[in-house]
């Protein structure tokens, strides 16, 4: 056994471990993302016994969704048949019933809180003032040199253990077959999976931590099997992966394809309903037109402002197409700000505007202090014995801080918020290429600049330009909410997407890129257009615009547009919380209270992707159901457009609804469980009471309304696509990941066809048997089947 | 304005408005907080004192501690309305808010023995099903089993403690029981005195009766803010009713160790935690260590003020300790110099906020034990100054203005709070009882110092078995954390 071999199957070994994110910058991602390659099925299958976990929607949401006219009994009836279940849904629902999960007393309890002891003292950022030692050389290292003064596995010495992390695992594995290893490392980092997760992440994303203090899962492995062995337990787990011939999956699947069914049906039937109808009052032009992100909560407000005005507003990714990572003029620290599946190309910085250069060294000196203030804070409450001292003359501040955030929060928040956009007043986006050694110091080349902004139109579909175009980026206002970046935007990598908006407005505004864009593109915008960024506060539906840069000349526009912003923001917040007095009211109060645990609901619910001309859907209350993204077909000629919304958006919004998905199936092991006993650790996660694995996904308030009762319903994402069957298809035969994607069913798409009205489920043929025992998933073939949706 | 809209069909079925009383429980919370503030400002300075018989008695103590135990219950029980989703869970905490403050309110106002145990008990009993809280989940269940032997053992040792002599004596009131104590053998008193203070660490989880506090963090976050701001401070207030003991049996030197060694101990523990309400809970170890110092020191009036600013400071950073999460850059620990100048002002500062707090407080004008508490509140002056004169991003004359601004502020509500406790305590048997110095004193004050210069110079950090060692000694008990699979 050679270290390269170890390395292979490590590799292979962490198919299973997701990636965990730092709560910091929180990403909704498939937990199974390793397993893609497989079937849905077979994945949850193989997921699930190694994890102990459930998969699927429990039996008695599936009959309140039957209840509730969620699931369509006719589907559900034909499903079965068709998997050749002779059960009627009743008889189906009483046998999922009889199958209760029971708790199990977890047999290698020493093995996992020994590891988590020294994982969690190793891997903090910050949170601890007396950093664990040795921690630069590495976590074996530092762990081999620590461990004996520690009594927890017996004896311990130093020459006891082998002098580096692969002889540790070669003295531990020797002579033992490939296929035990395998299981031994694949069963060893499941045990755990938060903490393995969070340890693959850093290797790839967090280099200035992993260089003050590297961790790989092979040191993982080495102390945790060497610990193992001390502590007399077997190295694999017996019975483990062996039943993935599970039974249990069958029935609960097919019920989960009936309920998607019912979805997809009820979800045509109301665009259908908008295609036909809307046609008309086309060529009059908006006041204002405004882009938002795809995100599900964006269908809401952009409802809201259409009718407070004549406005008209698109869907597109929330990073507006720039690459970037911003750095944050508050910490001075470089933020992403762009979907993880991309890499960032440039970097954004706030420069100073002509003559306020003294307003910005005046705000970052108040940011300084702050900083300070809070070091000096720290180092008061840590040290002896300032800090009995410190309570002392300090504790009545601290009673009138309890006083003021437990009554007065709401008004608090509204005075604070009066200066929230301080930095982009004075400031003005700068974008630079993010490998210092090409472009040192200056800007980036104007091809780049233009081509951000032609794609967006490209994307989008745009065609008339009004006076004021906004791009809305949106964020989230939480008080003591761990989860807070849960709730800002995915697609810039869960941070506010304000700065993103106000760097593509700054593009297009650019004379240069204007001049450039109708010269070698022919795209026209008029000289009376201008560009503005501006934030979708997703907790009270207002939107901030950074209008530091207006001309005069669209000064009584623009009032105009913040007046029916107003009136929006009051009737989407009644319309969110569903009262008619005081909504913006009840939605402060919800941003600024310390002990709201549920801000807001997030992107919960959602359950499409749709992929059309506003026009599809609008006049229709989709219920925050649906990602929207503005496409259209007749300016797309040759689908690159599409094949970009596909390879990005699309995939973006797969591994949120995934995220979704199985945090609500199983809120304990690929969830939070409840925010009520979190205990953040290390600056960038939580842990459940007293500790335990590192949690990994969203917490049961942003999932579930009451107990066993799920707000979000888990489906897997249907994708609309409001184009021709060919030119899909043409796109899925070049793309053989977005294929795998379809075919193993980690989302279903389907086509509305705008030249021959037909609604087609894409399904490729496959033999899926949900029901008999040692099932086999044969390889999908590429032979197509359109399965036609009749609604 | 929705109607023209289809709707599509979703799981919950709202059902609106049904009643739940519990959801009043902040409501009578707030009243009664305001009911004892207004009765507290009408009275002040002479608050009545009332008897029912043999049974309750109430007086400026039982007022100050109730006005403060019903606004930490206002607080919390209106932070927990939001905060807990399920109806469920909402109506059983308030529940239980409601009995814990009762019981609280029992064993303050009571003056039969008997109910004052039982008071005692049924804290106990209260606060280990908040620690169980969460009923279904094997972890908070074995939290709750082991926190409630502790405190089970703690009531049964507090019993011990007063019922001996009170069988000797014949008495079965607080009063007469205090009364009498003098005159009691030697024997019964040193059982009795070693009964009561093992019960008072216990509450106040001081070393070695630590692991139940540290492994409670199974208790929602509202449950664990009451915790560390009301029932920890329980043996505050039971050495202060049962001051005349320590007195009589000469044991106040032995408080003045544990708890002086359990708040350095407990300090450095903090320093390692990477959890932030295990972080918290050691740093309530090492504050309560202070408060059991207070005591040893004779200073109980300076024990119960310290245990309500601790709460107000606990209860925030318990309720906010959401806020923890942050990208940070790694950083080498701070440079600790300072140029000769800027040690001239730590100096001279010190002395001035030692002189203050003498004189404000009446702590350490004479040569007793209150020397002890003025040392480190000089101390805690120097190292604020210490801390704004070096670099940072304060200028020349912010740095001169910033400290003596903060300290004199400091040190004057402190004196305020410290004051007023002192005049609601009157008529107590006990208020401050100063010791002489001893020899036996100074040499602990050294060990004092000598952990203050381990820290301040950063020395600790070259000791890894010491952090491994801590490290061990803070973790929770091991059937509360991953002992079960879900």
């Amino acid at each position: 056994m050679n270290h390269l071999d170890i390395d292979i199957l490590i590799d292979k070994a962490t198919e299973y471990v997701g990636n965990t994110w730092p709560l910091y910058s929180f990403v909704t991602s498939n937990p199974l993302s390793g397993l893609e390659g497989k079937h849905f099925l077979r994945a949850t299958q193989e997921a699930g016994s190694l994890l102990d976990a459930e998969m699927f929607p429990k039996a008695s949401v599936y009959k309140k969704a039957l209840d509730n006219g969620a699931i369509d009994p006719n589907e559900i009836q034909e499903l079965l048949k068709e998997h050749g279940y002779s059960y009627t849904p009743e008889e189906s629902l009483k046998i999922m019933f009889k199958k209760a999960s029971k708790k199990t007393e977890n047999q290698q309890h020493a093995l996992d809180q020994y590891m988590v002891k020294w994982l969690s003292s190793f891997m903090d950022e910050g949170l601890a003032e007396w950093q664990m030692p040795y921690k630069q050389e590495g976590f074996f290292h530092a762990w081999r040199k620590l461990a004996p003064y520690d009594g927890s596995l017996g004896t311990v010495r130093q020459t006891m253990i082998p002098k580096t992390s692969d002889e540790a695992l070669e003295s531990v594995l020797n002579g033992q077959p490939q296929e035990t290893i395998l299981k031994a490392f694949t069963q060893h980092l499941a045990a755990l999976p938060g903490w393995t997760g969070y340890i693959k992440h850093r290797g790839t994303n967090l280099q200035a931590w992993q260089k003050e203090a590297p961790i790989q899962l092979k040191d993982y492995l080495a102390v945790r099997l060497w610990a193992n062995k001390k502590l007399g337990f077997q190295l694999v787990k017996k019975n483990v992966l062996e039943n993935t011939q599970d039974q249990r999956a069958g029935l609960p699947y097919v019920w989960l394809l009936a309920w998607e069914r019912s979805w997809q049906k009820e979800l045509l039937k109301t665009l259908k309903k908008s295609a036909i109808d809307v046609s008309k009052n086309e060529d009059s032009r908006p006041d204002a037109q405004l882009v938002f992100c795809i995100d599900t909560r964006s269908e809401l407000i952009r409802r809201h402002v259409e009718s407070s005005g004549k406005y008209e507003t698109f869907g597109y990714a929330g990073f507006f197409g720039i690459a970037m990572d911003y750095k944050n003029p508050k910490n001075g620290l470089a933020q992403k700000a762009c979907p993880p599946i991309l890499d960032s190309c440039y970097v954004v910085t706030e420069e100073a505007d002509e003559n306020q250069e003294a307003s910005k060294i005046h705000l970052d000196r108040k940011n300084e202090l702050s900083t300070f203030w809070h070091y000096f804070l720290k180092r008061m409450k840590n040290m002896l014995p300032s800090t009995f001292g410190f309570v002392e003359g300090s504790g009545f501040v601290y009673g009138l801080n309890l006083t003021a955030r437990t009554i007065f929060s709401k008004y608090l928040y509204r005075w604070r918020s009066k200066d929230r956009n301080v930095y982009e007043e004075v400031c003005t986006p700068d974008i630079k290429n993010i490998d210092t050694t090409v472009h040192p110091e200056i800007s980036i080349p104007l091809t780049e600049k233009v081509g951000i902004v032609k794609s967006a139109f490209d994307l989008m579909g745009w065609k008339n330009f009004a006076p004021l175009v906004v791009f809305a980026g949106h964020g989230s206002h939480s008080a003591n909410n761990p989860f807070g970046s849960s709730l800002d935007c995915g697609a810039c990598a869960a941070t506010p997407g304000r700065h993103n908006a106000r760097m593509l407005a700054k593009l297009a505004n650019d004379k240069e890129v204007r001049e450039q864009l109708f010269n070698q593109h022919g795209v026209d915008i008029p000289k009376l257009t201008h560009f503005l960024g501006a934030e979708h506060n997703t907790t009270t539906d207002e939107i901030v615009l950074f209008d530091s840069e207006v001309p005069n000349s669209h000064h009584k526009a623009l009032e105009r547009l913040k007046e029916n912003l107003k009136k929006a923001q009051i009737t989407a917040t009644q319309e969110r919380l569903g009262r008619t007095k005081n909504s913006v009211s009840l939605a402060q109060l919800n941003a600024s209270n310390w002990g709201e645990t549920r801000p807001e609901w997030g992107l919960a619910k959602n359950a499409s992707f749709v992929i059309g001309p506003r026009k599809l859907t609008q006049n229709h209350n989709l219920d925050g159901r649906c990602f929207l993204h503005s496409y259209d077909w007749k300016t797309d000629t040759e689908g690159k457009a599409l094949v970009g919304i596909m390879q990005g958006p699309m995939v973006v919004t797969q591994w949120i609804n995934n995220h979704y998905y199985f945090s609500t199936v199983d809120n304990e092991t690929f969830g939070a469980g409840t925010k009520t006993t979190h205990n953040v650790t290390g600056k960038f996660g939580v842990v459940q009471g007293n500790g335990g694995d590192l949690k990994r996904g969203l917490p049961w308030e942003s999932l579930f309304e009451e107990k066993d009762m799920p707000y979000h319903p888990p489906l897997r994402l249907t994708v609309v696509i409001n184009a021709p069957i060919n030119r899909v298809d043409n796109i899925l035969a070049k793309n053989d990941s977005l294929k795998s994607l379809i075919i193993n069913e980690w989302l279903h798409l389907v086509i509305m066809d705008p030249e021959t009205h037909k609604e087609v489920l894409w399904k490729p043929h496959q033999d899926i048997n949900t029901k008999v025992k040692d099932e086999k998933i044969s390889k999908p073939t590429n032979k197509k089947v359109y399965e036609e949706l009749s609604v | 304005m929705t109607s023209q809209y289809t709707t599509f069909p979703t799981l919950s079925d709202r059902q609106s408005g049904k009643a739940d009383v519990t959801g009043m429980v902040p409501f009578l919370f707030w009243i009664l907080f305001l009911a004892n503030v207004v009765f507290a400002l009408v009275n002040f300075p002479n608050i009545p004192e009332w008897r029912w018989g043999d049974l309750f008695r109430t007086n400026g103590f039982t007022l100050l501690l109730f006005t403060t135990v019903s606004f930490f219950s206002a607080i919390i029980s209106t932070y927990a309305k939001s905060y807990f989703k399920e109806r469920g869970q909402r109506s059983k905490f308030m529940v239980l808010c409601l009995a814990f403050t009762f019981a609280v309110l029992f064993f303050i106002i009571s003056e039969h023995l008997l109910l004052l145990l039982l008071g005692w008990l049924l804290m106990g009993l209260v606060m280990s099903r908040l620690i169980g809280f969460h009923a279904d989940w094997g972890e908070a269940k074995e939290a709750k089993k082991l926190s409630r032997n502790y405190f089970l053992v703690g009531s049964f040792l507090l019993g011990v403690g007063l019922l001996v002599p009170a069988a000797y004596h014949n008495s079965i009131t607080l009063s007469a029981w205090t009364d009498a104590i003098g005159e009691t053998p030697k024997y019964i008193m040193l059982l009795s005195t070693f009964c009561i203070i093992t019960a008072a660490l216990i509450q106040s989880a001081i070393f070695p009766f630590h692991k139940w506090l540290l492994s409670s963090m199974t208790a929602p976050t509202p449950a664990s803010a009451l915790m560390h701001a009301g029932f920890v401070n329980g043996s505050g207030i039971i050495l202060t009713l049962l001051a005349p003991i320590l007195i009589a049996s000469n044991t106040l030197d032995v408080l003045l160790i544990i708890g002086g060694l359990t708040a350095i101990i407990a300090q450095f523990t903090k320093l390692i935690q990477v959890n932030v309400k295990q972080r918290l809970a050691c740093s309530t170890i090492a504050q309560m260590g202070f408060m059991i110092m207070q005591c040893g020191l004779g200073f109980f009036s300076a024990a119960i003020a310290h245990l309500i600013l601790h709460g107000f400071y606990k209860a925030s950073l318990f309720l906010s300790s959401g806020e923890e999460v942050e990208k940070l850059h790694p950083k080498a620990p701070p440079s600790i110099r300072i140029k000769w100048y800027q040690g001239l002002i730590v100096l001279v500062f010190s002395l001035m906020g030692a002189y203050l707090f003498a004189l404000l407080t009446g702590k350490g004008m004479a040569w007793d034990s209150g020397i002890f508490l003025t040392l480190i509140a000089a101390i805690a002056v120097g190292q604020m100054t210490y801390n704004l004169v070096k670099q940072n991003p304060l200028n020349g004359w912010q740095k001169i203005v910033l400290p003596p601004v903060l300290f004199i502020s400091g040190i004057a509500v402190y004196a305020l709070v410290y004051t007023t406790v002192t005049t609601f305590m009157n008529g107590m048997e006990v208020i401050a009882a100063p010791t002489s110095i001893s020899p036996f004193q100074m040499a602990f004050g050294i060990v004092f110092l000598i952990g203050f210069f381990i820290m301040k110079l950063g020395s600790y950090r070259k000791i890894p078995w010491l952090y491994v060692r801590l490290l061990s000694l803070s973790q929770p008990a091991k059937k509360t954390f991953l002992s079960f699979k879900n």
